[in-house]
């Protein structure tokens, strides 16, 4: 028993020793340079499938390059310019609705980029049918990402209850700090208020974009069910419902019907 | 004063005739009949049933049903008569149908059954034959007799398979016919045609026999389906006119075309029946590309924008103009065109007559080249039958020359190039061009509104506010209160003095050790007590009120620390462990003290 407490006192002093300040120091670092040395390797193998997928492009193999596009997307990264690209690609293969969804997305990370708005605008002209559009409400709400919106609203949201807190422990400057205490809560009000409608929007008001050549929706979630209304590539329809492999969606003259999910792509509201 | 007892009298004989005549009538049994107004009429007129009930109004009448018959929307008429006799009411309501036939033949109008006063009543059936309608004889109109006619003519008697021509049909009507109105089809048969539009013409005047007759002329534009011998008509319609009444012919003619108000007369109308033998097309000389127009058409094509990338979107507009059937004109198949990418074209018919036998058919088509080997979009060809020669044609607009760039990434059109100008306000041509650089990545994720962890960090603001509140509240307590204030310095200093003492015994200092003690028994008592520390001696043990109802062991042991403390000023030095029990018992005590009440 004594022979094995000392063995153990002798494996932590060992341990002790093993891990003191500097080696710590130095594991820390070798962890860090790991993480970054990996990260930039796989940041490499993008960029080199990124650049692959753009000389597809620059030689007419849209579909090709389209793929290689959706196999970078496929493995969990994303970025506006990404997007962007696998849209063009997928306008140029002659699919309207795979290149709308695709702006769409990038839209969702970059709102306020002219030239994600203005391709999106230029598929979606190209689309056939009622197709259901964002209101001005909705456009103006999407002017900010809804990330972008919450880290201001908690700006505000944190600079008006640190105020009140600095004039408790402040009281002599609690005069001055006053107004722009005030000024801080309403524009707290506000920035709150818009995150909750634009938030209510980003997960109740879902579209449903067709990604089918053309489709049929249907009086009822079953494939024996009536043919409501004819549906185009790119079609953009409201999302009412969703039962099993079906979604009911709605045009813009308030048509509704039932689609497979797999001939629409469903996308957030702004 | 009589006559208005008179009238008195007589409004309440009235009014009691009536009630009893409402009662009678109730009590009466119920009658439903039903009568047709003709019981022949011919293909065009129309027929009237009258259902008539008395004694009684029908709760639920379902509405006859007779294949070939059409019952239009009844009128209801109400009547109320009082016999003064008997002295009952007769009521009497009659629903009266409109009966129009669709065709020739002999109609039963089976029994009609009606719930009335909660007695089923049913009537018997009733029969009405309608008979053909005939053209009237050539001897008849030259006569002058028919008072109005209908005549149809076809304006070719050979035609192809797919041709359109035209169908005239002329209403005329008798120069004493004073209004006409209420002109309605009743059918209109073509047997290998199909009737398109149709348009009236200006009305005229023409001598036919020895009568002036005015002509409506109604024209048809008409295509012919198939092959074989094809007919149209008889065309049967009904008209209401208004006549002279044969009742008044007497008179100055002059005057009477003022004052002859006319009688209503509703008639029947039909045409012959016309035949014309339609052939196919000629199965020589068909061109290969030609999709099944017929008729005279020219062909315009244009092109555009001619310099582009590959993958660019070129506008190829189509327009057919001429005179044909334009609806059913279509592009010829375009599938061997593999070097470009063709949408489904887009078309708007605008015809320039009445008939909508011409005018212009353009379609609209996007396509894209797939590669920049495409130097041409190529010359586009349509073929077409004309049956006014009887042959095939086929026109062929130029090819338009395409200068296909490779697709590149850097290019930056105009359009993307300033940033400033609002690029959605404008009508791009085309999309704009994809980006070198992939940009900051980011792996897609749950909004933060959605994160638990940013939900629990907006508690933070909230807590630290909260935080500083209590601190406050504290603050403000201890400014305001003197007693709280003492107890706390006075707990400070007594913890500090605990670890002086310690350190003035280790160092075997006795007379710093009691002269702290004692000072820090002055300072507790002091504060206990709430008197100066300095007026603190032993003697407040016994004389002061909180300490008389302390335990005893407390009082005798401060009263020991007091003794020490003096005895310390006369006794030789301590040792360190002496003066470490001493710290040690003054500790407790003083803890004990703390829990006093002050």
């Amino acid at each position: 028993m004594k022979t094995k407490v000392r063995s153990s006192e002798r494996q932590f002093a060992l341990t002790k020793r093993r891990m003191e300040p500097v080696h710590v120091v130095s594991y820390w670092i070798l962890v860090l340079l790991a993480l970054v040395f990996t990260g930039n390797v796989f940041a490499a193998d993008v960029a080199g499938d990124f650049s692959t997928a753009n000389k597809f492009y620059a030689q007419g193999k849209f579909a090709d390059a389209a793929n290689a596009y959706e196999k970078i997307l496929a493995s969990g990264t994303a970025s506006p310019n990404l997007l962007f690209n696998y849209g063009n690609a997928e306008f140029k293969s002659g699919n309207l609705g795979k290149a709308i969804t695709a702006f769409r997305r990038a839209e969702l990370l970059a709102p306020r980029d002219s030239e994600i708005r203005t391709n999106l605008n230029f598929v979606r002209n190209q689309v056939q049918g009622a197709t259901v559009r964002e209101s001005r409400w909705q456009n103006w709400l999407g002017n900010l990402s809804l990330n972008e919106r919450a880290v201001f609203a908690a700006i505000t949201f944190w600079l008006t209850f640190l105020l009140l807190a600095a004039k408790q422990l402040r009281p002599a400057r609690a005069a001055k700090l006053k107004s722009v205490t005030w000024i801080f809560a309403a524009l707290t009000i506000f920035s709150g208020t818009i995150l909750g409608v634009q938030a209510a929007n980003h997960f109740s008001r879902q579209t449903a974009v067709v990604i089918s050549a053309q489709e049929t929706a249907r009086s009822g979630p079953f494939e024996d069910a009536q043919n409501a209304f004819a549906v185009h590539d790119g079609a953009e329809l409201s999302v009412l419902d969703r039962r099993d492999d079906w979604v009911q969606v709605a045009d813009s003259s308030g048509k509704s019907g039932w689609l497979n999910k797999s001939q629409v792509e469903i996308l957030p509201g702004a | 004063m009589s006559r208005i007892i008179r009238h008195i009298f007589l409004i309440v004989a009235f009014l009691f005739l009536a009630a009893t005549g409402l009662i009678s009538s109730r009590a009466r049994a119920a009658t439903f009949t039903a009568a047709l107004d003709r019981d022949t009429i011919s293909l065009g007129e129309t027929a009237t049933l009258s259902l008539n009930f008395e004694g009684g109004q029908p709760t639920k009448l379902p509405p006859p049903d007779v294949p070939g018959l059409q019952f239009g929307t009844p009128s209801r008429s109400f009547s109320q008569n009082i016999d003064l006799n008997s002295g009952q009411v007769n009521a009497k309501l009659t629903l009266s149908f409109p009966v129009v036939p669709q065709r020739e033949g002999e109609f039963t109008i089976p029994a009609l059954t009606a719930d009335v006063n909660g007695q089923q009543l049913s009537t018997p059936p009733l029969k009405l034959t309608v008979l053909k309608a005939d053209a009237p004889p050539a001897a008849a109109i030259d006569s002058g007799n028919e008072i109005a006619f209908m005549k149809l003519s076809l304006s070719d008697k050979k035609v192809y398979v797919g041709q359109m021509l035209t169908a005239q049909l002329q209403v005329c009507l008798r120069d004493d016919v004073q209004d006409f109105g209420n002109f309605q089809f009743t059918s209109q048969p073509a047997d290998g045609f199909t009737i398109n539009k149709m348009a009236q013409g200006q009305n005229q005047r023409e001598q036919i026999g020895n009568r002036i007759y005015t002509v409506i002329p109604l024209t048809f534009a008409l295509t012919a389906i198939k092959t074989g011998t094809l007919s149209l008509g008889p065309f049967t319609a009904s008209a209401t006119l208004v006549v002279p009444s044969a009742n008044d012919q007497g008179g100055d003619p002059f005057f009477r075309q003022f004052f002859n108000q006319g009688e209503r007369k509703q008639i029947p109308l039909a045409t012959g029946t016309l035949t014309a033998q339609s052939v196919p097309l000629p199965a020589e000389n068909v061109p290969a590309n030609f999709n099944g127009a017929v008729g005279d058409y020219q062909l315009t094509a244009t092109a555009g924008p001619t310099n582009l990338t590959v993958g660019d979107p070129v506008t190829v507009r189509v327009m057919i103009s001429g005179r044909g059937d334009l609806g059913s004109v279509t592009l010829p198949d375009q599938t061997a065109l593999r070097d470009f990418k063709i949408f489904a074209p887009t078309s708007k018919v605008k015809y320039s007559d009445q008939l909508g036998m011409e005018g212009d058919k353009t379609f609209e088509e996007i396509v894209t080249p797939q590669n920049s080997d495409v130097h041409e979009w190529p010359r586009f060809s349509f073929s077409f039958f004309n049956p006014d020669d009887g042959q095939y044609h086929t026109l062929t607009e130029h090819a338009v020359p395409l200068l296909v760039k490779a697709a590149a990434a850097t290019p930056m059109p105009a359009i993307a190039a300033n940033k400033n100008s609002a690029p959605e306000n404008q009508t791009p041509q085309d999309i704009l061009p994809i980006k070198e650089n992939i940009g900051l990545l980011a792996q897609p994720s749950t909004p933060l509104v959605a994160r638990p962890v940013f939900l629990a960090a907006q508690a933070v603001p909230v807590l630290a506010f909260l935080a500083a509140l209590i601190w406050r509240k504290r603050t403000d307590n201890l400014a305001n209160n003197p007693r709280l204030r003492r107890q706390r310095a006075v707990a400070q200093l007594i913890a500090s003095g605990m670890d002086d003492l310690k350190k003035l015994a280790a160092e075997n200092k006795s007379d710093e050790f009691f002269a702290l003690l004692f000072r820090l028994l002055q300072e507790q008592l002091g504060e206990r007590l709430d008197c100066p520390a300095s007026a603190i001696t032993e003697n407040v043990i016994d004389e002061h009120a909180v300490l008389r109802d302390a335990p005893q062991p407390m009082r005798e042991a401060l009263h020991e620390l007091f003794q020490l403390c003096n005895l310390a000023r006369y006794a030789p030095v301590r040792g360190t462990s002496e003066l470490n029990s001493v710290a040690a018992q003054f500790e407790k005590v003083i803890h004990e003290l703390q829990e006093v009440k002050a």
